[in-house]
Parts: C-alpha cells; structure tokens; sequence
C-alpha cells in the first residue's frame, strides 16, 4: 500500500498520484498497479435528448393547416381581398418565435435575429399590400431594428456578465428610455418635423433618475443590503 | 399523499421538500444522489435486472414520472418498461431529465461488485432510498440462492405498502404555532475553476469506525458533530489561503433525518436543513473551538421544538392560498430565483450523515461497504456525504471543481488527529478527467 508523503492518507493501489495534493506517488516496494479494475469506472455516461419530436410536429401541422385552410378559405370562398395573407404571415411568424421550443440547441442569439427578421419581413408584407407613405422603411424596420438590438443586449447582459436583479433593471430602463427616444426621433423625421423631443423627455428624465437611484443602491454595499433584505421574497 | 383509491388514476403530491427541487432542473444539473453498496462478489446484471423488477413494485413511489399540473407538479406512476440496469459510469449523478430513460426518476447502475442506485430527490431523501437499495440487494442476494429474512430495512416485497410509507409526513407533525423568521447572511463561497459538463469528481475517504469514535470520545462530541468541525476547519482554512477582501462567515448545510424525531415509516422526503457554522470575522477559531460551536449548535437546534417550527414555516408557505393560486410557471422562477439568490448562498457547503446502515444478520457477509454520495452541487462548492457500516465509515466528496483544496484540508486533519483514511477517487481515470495528473 502507498501512502501520500504530503497529506499522509493511504492511496487506492491504482492511484499514480495523491487526488488531494498532485503528489506523484513514488513507492519502489510497489508499483502503481495499472492491472486491477479501479475502484470507479472509466465510460462516461450521457443524458439522454430530450424528445422534443411530438411538441413539434403538432404545432408545426396545426400551424400549417391554419394556413393552408385559410389560403383556400380565401381563394375560394372569401376572394375579395388577400386577408390570408396576414394569417399565413402571422403562422410563419409563430413558428419562428417558437423555433427555441421545437430545437434544443438554436442559439438564442441567433434566435432573436431570426425572430428580428421575421417581424421585419411581416411588416413589408403589410406594407407591400398597403403601399403608402414610406412608413416602413421610416419607422417599422429601424424600430424593429433596434427593439431586437436592445433585446440582444439584455440578454447578452444576462447571459454573459450574469447581471444582477438590480443591474438587469438599471440596463431594461436606459435601454427603454433610448428607445423611446428614438420613437419619437423617428415620428418627427417622418412627419417632416425639426429633430427634438418632447413626450420621451419625460421617460427619459423618469428613467435617468430611477437609475440614479438604483446605480447609487448597487455601489452602496449597506444600502444594497437593506434593499435585499427588505426586498427578499 | 395517495389521492385516490383507483389504481388507475393514483397520483402523489410532491412533498415539502420535493417541490423545489424540479424548479431547479436545468440542462446541466439535476437534484440526483447516488447511493451504493458494494458485495463481495461481481455483479451479474441479468439477475439484478431481475431484482429490479421483483423488487420496484413494492414501492410504488420510486415508480413513478413527475408530471406538471397548472400551479404543482405531482408524480403519477409510470408503467412503461424498466428502469433498465447500465454498468456504471465515470461521472455519477448527471443530470436526469424527466422525459428521457421511459420517464423513470431513478437509475440502477453496475461495476464489478457496486450496485448504485440513482434517485432524484423529489422522490425520496436518503432514508427512503436506502430502503429500497437494501430491499433490492436482499432480493438479489435471494435470486443468487443466499437465505436473506426481511427485516432490518429490508421490506417484504410481496405485501403491500403501508400507507405511512407514501405519506407525506411534514403535513401531519407541522404544527408550531410560531414560525420562526429566517434571515440568515451571506456566508464564504468556494473559489474554484469549474469542470465542463459531464464531469463529478469524487473524493472517498474510507476511515475505520472505531478509530473514529476513539478520537470523538476524546473530543468528547458525537461523530456528525466532528466531521462538521472538521469541513469547518477546511473551509476556514481555505478562506484563509483565497485572501479574501471581506471574509465571510464559513457556514454547512446538513440535512437532518425528522424520523429521529417525528416517528414515521415514510419512505419520501422527511428532512429539514440546519447550519452549523462560524464567523471568523469575529477571530481566529481553533479546531476545538469550532468543535465546541458545532457541538452546541446541534444541541440547542436539533430538537423536536425547533425543527417542528421550521417544517412549520415551509409548510404555511405551501398552505397559503394566495400562492396556490399562482400559476406553476410563476412558481418556477420565484423559487429558482430565491433558491439562486438566498438559499444556495447560506452555505458553503453540503454535508450529510446517512448513519449507522443496518441490514439483517444473514446479509452482513456479502455486504462489504455502503457509500453515499450527494451528487453534483448547484453552485460551485463541494459535497460532502458520509455513511458507515460495520467499522467502515465513508466520507464521500462530489464537486464540480477542478480543485481539492478543501478535500486536501479535510482529510489532512483527520490524518492527524491519528484516524487512518484510505483514498478512491474517479480523477484522473481518463481523458479530461485527469486533471491533477
């Protein structure tokens, strides 16, 4: 039997080195015994895929049955207009926002562009049937833009840097005020106004000064603590 | 709790403990423990299997599939084929999801004269699973020709279960009329390099009970007791060598089996935590002085009073109606959050004493050792489970850390207060997992 000169414990005949210190263990009168089965095994288990197969096709058939019907529904009974249009859209649409569900291992990042673009794609297709005063490329794609850019950026903060209650608040409120800022940017640049603000003023100036608070909470470590403690749940 | 006499539509309502536990599901962990026993003999799977099947029915709540309702889940029992025995594997206790492996929330594994049996914690907590483990190693001894009674743990596989078996015992003994407000600090956590995925190291430590209980005479303290101050001591020491800005309280979470003090024959969860530990804000503690905290800690908390108000608390949160009403998914990221946020932050480590396992006179020479272990820890830290049988009494740690510094620290001091510990460990057995090498 061997024993590790550091930590002084008796070592499993098959160990080479002490698993407490990384001691190499170095006894002439006996080997390290590579022969015997050792005392744990050495094949890796693996969980098993969730089946996530029934979850999908069902919603995948109802989705494109909805859509079928209702295109036929309006070829051949209800032709006045192409309102199918939209329902098809709509059932695309869904299906995209619930490819996270259907698929383990979509990234979520790429998720939110996906579900970016297919709204954006809805749009046109709304603005397409409806060519008007330029409202798409004016307002819904760089509002959608944004919106899925801003989403990245939250959940890149949750995910990435692991934001705390309180950071995750102190970024969805800058990012609501910078958004409903450029809302209204953007109002004014399609109505041919001169650039200003004056409505998202007011949620920015509530947004800065509730993040005043909330970033003076998180530096102040007592004062953190008297919220967490009379915030917990 | 049965709900129903119909054998076709029995379900069970998760019990106190049981609830959170599926709440903190997630890809890479599972509430999963291990706990084995190892024969005298190689194991012949096709008569384990055999067991399995004798054995499974009589308890009716290990077979069963979790399900989810609109505001609880609750376990319905599952008539699909298996669970199948599979030789063992290298890292133990990996996540269990609910709709894999003909939805069982148990596993049954093999390797050389080891059988290990997997439970998810929802099911049952270490008494009820050794239960079956020692009902299970009596059947197959049987099935290998060997004279086995009942008894000693050992159920009778052809009667049926008691009712007091599937109860859920927290219902019927919560009856404090205070409820204690719990407010507990943000204690010292571990600083380690996190393994990848699919990797446990474990660390066992087989000591001699008699040796044991020579050194804890001498302390004059009981064998939990001892252990605790020595994962203590470890922890402390390792808060010492991270150089800490702030130090921390150091602080253990140690489930504490309510059968001791609520008499009943449940063989589903019936525990309650308590936390041992020591602020060394206050100073350097000794060895002996974080024995002596340890050991009156236990003496003024580990009574009927105590633990009777604080199954109480947990209960009333259950009852309240206003928080039945809300909806399952609400419930999930509540609980997650505070158990992320709060609970798992009140400990810096885990350590659980399983007791002296008894099994009848006649099964004692094919049975060589019991091991248990708590499996993967939600956060990164270590767990440490100890069980004993006969003179041998096993320590065994499961981390999800690359380092050992508190295994090292542990054992260390075991070493030299003179009690001799034999070492196995599943590191450095191939691949990535040799990581000390």
């Amino acid at each position: 039997m061997s024993y590790c000169v550091n930590c002084g414990v008796e070592l499993d005949k098959t160990c080479a080195v002490c698993p407490l210190c990384n001691t190499k263990v170095c006894n002439p009168n006996e080997e390290t015994d590579h022969v015997s089965p050792p005392p744990f095994p050495v094949r890796r288990g693996y969980t098993e895929p969730v089946q996530r197969g029934d979850i999908t096709i069902l919603l995948s058939v109802v989705l494109a049955v909805t859509a079928v019907v209702c295109g036929l529904l309006n070829f051949f009974v209800f032709s006045s207009n192409a309102w199918s249009l939209y329902v098809i859209g709509g059932c695309v649409l869904l299906w995209i926002f619930c490819l996270p569900v259907f698929f383990a291992k979509v990234n979520v990042y790429a998720s939110i562009v996906l579900d970016g673009i297919g709204i954006a794609l809805y749009f046109g297709m709304i603005a397409w049937r409806h060519p008007g005063n330029g409202w798409y490329m004016a307002l819904a794609l760089p509002l959608t833009g944004l919106a899925a850019a801003m989403i990245l950026l939250f959940v890149a903060g949750i995910r990435r840097i692991r934001l705390s209650i309180l950071s995750s608040s102190v970024l969805v409120l800058g990012e609501a005020a910078v958004f409903m800022v450029a809302v209204e940017l953007l109002i004014r640049s399609f109505r041919q106004l001169p650039p200003g603000i004056t409505w998202s003023a007011v949620v920015l100036t509530c947004c800065v000064i509730i993040d005043a608070a909330l970033l003076t909470v998180i530096r102040r470590s007592r004062l953190r603590e008297e919220v967490r403690r009379r915030m917990h749940i | 709790m049965e709900r129903t006499t119909n054998p076709r539509k029995l379900w069970y309502k998760l019990d106190l403990s049981a609830i959170v536990y599926p709440t903190l599901q997630r890809r890479n962990f599972s509430s999963v423990y291990r706990i084995s026993v190892l024969l005298k003999e190689n194991i012949v799977p096709g008569l384990l299997q055999k067991a399995v099947d004798l054995t499974l029915p009589r308890f009716p709540t290990f077979k069963v599939t979790m399900k989810k309702g609109v505001f609880w889940r609750y376990l319905e029992p599952n008539n699909r084929p298996g669970p199948f025995v599979e030789p063992d594997i290298v890292n133990p206790c990996m996540p269990m999801s609910f709709k894999s492996k003909n939805r069982y929330l148990i596993r049954i594994y093999y390797y050389q004269k080891r059988i290990s049996l997997e439970v998810f914690h929802s099911l049952a907590d270490g008494s009820g699973a050794l239960c079956l483990l020692k009902t299970l190693t009596a059947v197959y001894l049987r099935l290998k020709g060997y004279e086995i009674p009942n008894g000693h743990g050992v159920l009778d596989i052809d009667a049926k279960p008691e009712p007091e078996e599937l109860e859920d015992a927290y219902m019927r003994y919560a009856s404090s009329r205070v409820r204690p407000h719990r407010s507990k600090a943000k204690t010292y956590r571990i600083r380690g390099t996190w393994e990848p995925f699919y990797t446990l190291n474990i660390i066992t430590g087989i000591l001699s009970v008699n040796q044991v209980l020579t050194v804890t005479k001498r302390y004059q303290v009981t064998v939990t007791e001892y252990l605790n101050a020595a994962l203590l001591y470890a922890l402390m020491l390792k808060q010492k060598d991270d150089r800490v800005f702030r130090e921390l309280p150091v602080s253990l979470a140690m489930p504490v089996n309510l059968r001791r003090f609520f008499p009943s024959g449940t063989l589903r969860n019936f525990i309650t935590m308590v936390y041992p530990s020591i602020d060394p804000r206050m100073g350097d503690y000794t060895f002996e002085e974080i024995l002596v905290q340890v050991h009156y800690y236990m003496r003024y908390y580990l009574n009927d009073k105590f633990l009777n108000a604080d199954i109480t608390t947990n209960v009333a949160v259950t009852k309240n109606p206003l928080i039945r009403v809300v909806p399952l998914f609400i419930k999930d990221i509540v609980v997650r959050q505070f158990y992320k946020r709060i609970q798992d932050k009140q400990s810096s480590a885990g350590l659980t004493n399983l007791g002296v396992v008894d099994v009848p006179e006649e099964m004692k020479r094919y049975v060589d050792r019991f091991d248990v272990l708590m499996g993967q820890p939600f956060s990164a830290r270590t767990n440490c489970a100890v069980v004993s049988y006969g003179d041998v009494l096993t320590v065994s740690f499961a981390s999800s850390i690359v380092e050992a510094e508190v295994e090292r620290q542990f054992f260390r001091k075991l070493v030299q207060d003179g009690i001799h510990v034999k070492i196995e460990t599943n590191r450095n057995m191939e691949g990535s997992l040799c990581r000390t090498v």
